[in-house]
């Protein structure tokens, strides 16, 4: 089915923070995921694959313990949505030329659109290279070296300043998005958890009934 | 310092803009009025100076009144057409909340002209509404219930071959009101992002307001067809004049009003725009005569608009009370004021200030920019923005800065008592039911679990706690460990650069009344005459006394909102003439 990204943004910021994410990271993370679809990619099956590592983690267990380099896990794995909100809250450093280093991150694609946005902040060139993928953010171009270029799990990622013309092929932008029914379904039973139950009570004095709305 | 001097630093000087926390107070949102800066207007500005052209491709509706027809719009490089499905409601389904399942009628904006096989696939679904499915076709998904005090009225006066009496239309003002316009990427629609390139994309809401604004015709022309297919021999067509009257209503509930604050940057980019056209009228160092004679006639055909405007809710009753006093009190003060010389506007605003409510300062604000297109319609151009681009936080902003940044533009929430019951009362959540944003008692109902981030200053003030206890050195440094705070700081920075981002009042205090954040909204749109239902929904009247698509090109395209003097339409045609 053919998804708008509107749709895609909306329903990954729910299901993230549906899976115990402030609501700060899962507008992040709703804005990443679409970020990926707009590149053709399945940001989608990324996140759910994330959000089911990470379903209710204690938040400090899956992002970087501290702010030097190399960035790891507490508990082991680092999240892409904590950790990639972090890159890009430091996107001067990055700009200013400092490497960082991350190590063991679930579903690495999804730094990517925070390692973009942290060279659109800055205009600098800055790249997220890990097993074997190279993407470049470059003059508001995004390039790939890998027509695939999802990974269940980066040993090490590497995010450093992109001087020169970047290694890969441009990634022509797509309006829509396409999500498997599978991570549709994943993801909406994780939206689900924000809703709150109806009743009776809340149908009539949740949206103010008020005067007659047949006339 | 010399007289001569300081008069002539006196006109150097700008008049400012008026300050965030006077204008972002929700008692003052809640009062806003419709502007020449409003989204319909610049609409049918733009169809008459393009020479838009429509047509009616098709027309298929039944004795019943089921069928569909498209109506569709063409411009200087793209067509859209409206499709509209009409239907045979039994009448205990008709309702127009969110949670309703069948309507009179449901509409959807095709991006250029469908095809039939287009129109099949749009048969199945658009009827459906949120339980269809669109596509990246189509730009809006909307429906439309009869106003039920008049629809068969007006089908009867006319098959009868009589006019329906004005007053009784004027009592409602509308034969069909929506109750939801979908856009951007609602239900499998185009995003805005893949048309807003267009120029007649591009302002906000005009992909809406041009659905709204066909979807009116389309209701007009059925109320005729109808009256024809009951009564072929006597059937007459509703005077142009009367036929002007009808607006189409709106019903207008809570899922508005979250949009004020998902989307701080564009209601900034829209309450700049006109508080800058203000500022600029305010500067003016004198009027021409025409001018300060047009601004007089506004004032009074303001005071005949809010004449005309009626509702049952309390609340918008007193409110009315008092801006029908303060236009007449406007109205003596006009003839002998001195709106020629010495700053005229500076000096009406500043009387309005001192001496009109809220309501009635917010209508003489509006009604400033009136004679003054040339200079303010400009402005309608900066009413949209690239939102994504101003989401990200810096990351490098010194932690001091952002803790003065939070006191300067929160301190009003700082001031707050956070532990008492009332000014947290209440809970913004999201029901399961057809995923109806809802506003909940925080005390008596389990709601906290599922609250949405619709809280700003109570936000603010626990980041402020915080940030007090921190010894970061830098926001990005700070957020490591406190991620709880990412979308407060989020506010804070964006406000920081856009001032009118941010409603500067408590959204969930147990006194908080959410039609006036629908209300700030809708005046935006263009809307008038607020109904309010209760404290969180109302009902609105758009493009009333508006010519229709075929009379643009001749008639006045902008200046229908306020009712003329002598009782003529904007085309100068009485309801007299046009009923002999």
């Amino acid at each position: 089915m053919s998804w708008s990204l509107g749709e895609i943004e909306g329903l990954a910021k729910k299901a993230t923070r549906g899976a115990g994410y402030s609501w700060g990271l899962a507008e992040e993370a709703g804005r990443a995921t679409r970020w990926l679809c707009a590149m053709g990619l399945d940001g989608a099956a990324a996140l759910a694959q994330v959000l089911a590592a990470c379903d209710r983690a204690e938040p400090s267990m899956i992002r970087p313990a501290r702010l030097a380099a190399p960035w790891a896990a507490p508990g082991g794995r680092l999240c892409p949505i904590s950790a990639g909100a972090t890159l890009c809250d430091l996107a001067e450093t990055l700009a200013a030329g400092e490497v960082i280093t991350l190590e063991d991150v679930i579903e690495p694609l999804l730094l990517y659109p925070f390692v973009a946005a942290a060279a659109e902040m800055t205009g600098t060139g800055l790249r997220l290279s890990y097993e074997g993928v190279t993407i470049t953010r470059f003059e508001r171009c995004s390039y790939l070296s890998a027509a695939d270029p999802r990974r269940p799990l980066a040993a090490l990622a590497e995010v450093a300043r992109a001087d020169s013309a970047p290694r890969g092929l441009p990634v022509r932008r797509a309006w829509r998005g396409h999500i498997e029914p599978g991570d549709a379904a994943r993801l909406g039973a994780m939206a689900h958890r924000t809703y709150a139950p109806d009743t009776e009570a809340s149908r009539l004095a949740g949206a103010g009934a008020g005067l007659t709305d047949n006339d | 310092m010399t007289g001569q001097t300081m008069t002539a630093t006196a006109e150097a000087t700008q008049v400012p803009k008026r300050a965030p926390r006077d204008v972002m107070r929700l008692a003052r949102l809640g009062s806003f009025h419709q502007s020449r800066l409003s989204f319909m207007r610049t609409l049918l500005r733009r169809l008459r100076a393009e020479n838009w052209r429509f047509e009616t491709r098709a027309f298929e509706i039944d004795a019943r009144g089921t069928g569909h027809a498209i109506y569709t719009a063409h411009g200087p490089t793209h067509s859209y057409s409206l499709v509209a499905f009409a239907h045979d409601l039994p009448a205990h389904l008709r309702s127009d909340r969110v949670i309703a399942t069948a309507w009179d009628a449901t509409f959807t904006l095709f991006d250029g002209i469908p095809t039939e096989a287009d129109i099949i696939r749009l048969a199945r679904n658009v009827p459906k509404q949120e339980a269809g499915r669109i596509s990246d076709r189509e730009l809006s998904l909307s429906r439309a219930n009869r106003s039920v005090r008049l629809w068969d009225y007006v089908v009867d006066c006319l098959a009868q071959g009589t006019q329906p009496d004005p007053a009784r239309i004027h009592e409602v003002g509308y034969l069909m009101r929506t109750t939801a316009v979908y856009g951007s990427g609602k239900f499998g629609a185009a995003d805005r992002e893949q048309s807003a390139a267009r120029d007649e994309c591009r302002g906000p809401f005009q992909v809406e307001m041009l659905s709204v604004y066909l979807t009116r015709a389309f209701i007009m022309d059925l109320v005729e067809h109808m009256a024809r297919t009951r009564s072929p021999d006597t059937a007459v067509p509703l005077a142009p004049a009367l036929r002007r009257s009808f607006g189409i209503g709106n019903s207008t509930g809570l899922g508005m009003a979250p949009f004020l604050i998902h989307h701080p940057v564009l209601i900034h980019q829209w309450i700049n725009a006109r508080e800058t056209a203000l500022a600029r009228i305010r500067s003016l160092p004198a009027a021409a005569p025409a001018e300060a004679a047009a601004f007089r006639d506004y004032a009074y055909r303001a005071r005949r608009h809010a004449q005309d405007w009626t509702s049952e809710h309390p609340v918008q009753l007193a409110k009315l009370a008092e801006l029908r006093a303060d236009l007449d009190r406007l109205c003596d003060w006009l003839p002998e004021a001195d709106l020629i010389h010495d700053r005229p506007w500076d000096r009406v605003f500043r009387w309005a200030e001192e001496s009109c409510s809220l309501e009635g300062q917010e209508q003489i604000a509006s009604l400033l920019l009136e004679p003054y297109g040339l200079l303010v319609d400009e402005l309608t151009s900066t009413m949209s923005c690239e939102e994504q681009d101003c989401m990200r936080i810096q990351g490098a902003m010194p932690l001091a800065q952002l803790r003065a940044l939070t006191e300067d533009i929160y301190d009003w929430a700082l001031a707050i008592d956070w532990r008492a019951q009332d000014p947290r009362a209440r809970v913004w959540y999201v029901s399961e039911a057809k995923l109806e944003p809802r506003l909940g008692q925080r005390f008596d109902e389990d709601l906290d679990d599922y609250e949405q981030p619709l809280c700003p200053g109570r936000d603010a003030a626990r980041l402020h706690a915080d940030l007090l206890r921190s010894d970061a050195a830098t926001v990005a440094e700070f957020l490591l460990t406190h991620p709880q705070h990412r979308h407060i700081i989020r506010r804070v920075q964006i406000t920081g650069d856009h001032p009118y981002a941010e409603i500067r009042d408590n959204t969930i205090d147990a006194g908080m009344m959410p039609i006036d954040m629908l209300r700030a909204k809708l005046s935006f749109f263009g809307a008038c005459h607020f109904d309010p239902r209760s404290d969180r929904w109302l009902r609105i009247t758009m493009f009333q006394h508006a010519p229709f698509p075929e009379e643009l090109s001749e008639g006045n395209a902008d200046d229908w909102t306020y009712p003329m003097l002598d009782g003529s339409t904007v085309d100068g045609a009485t309801d007299a003439e046009d009923m002999a």
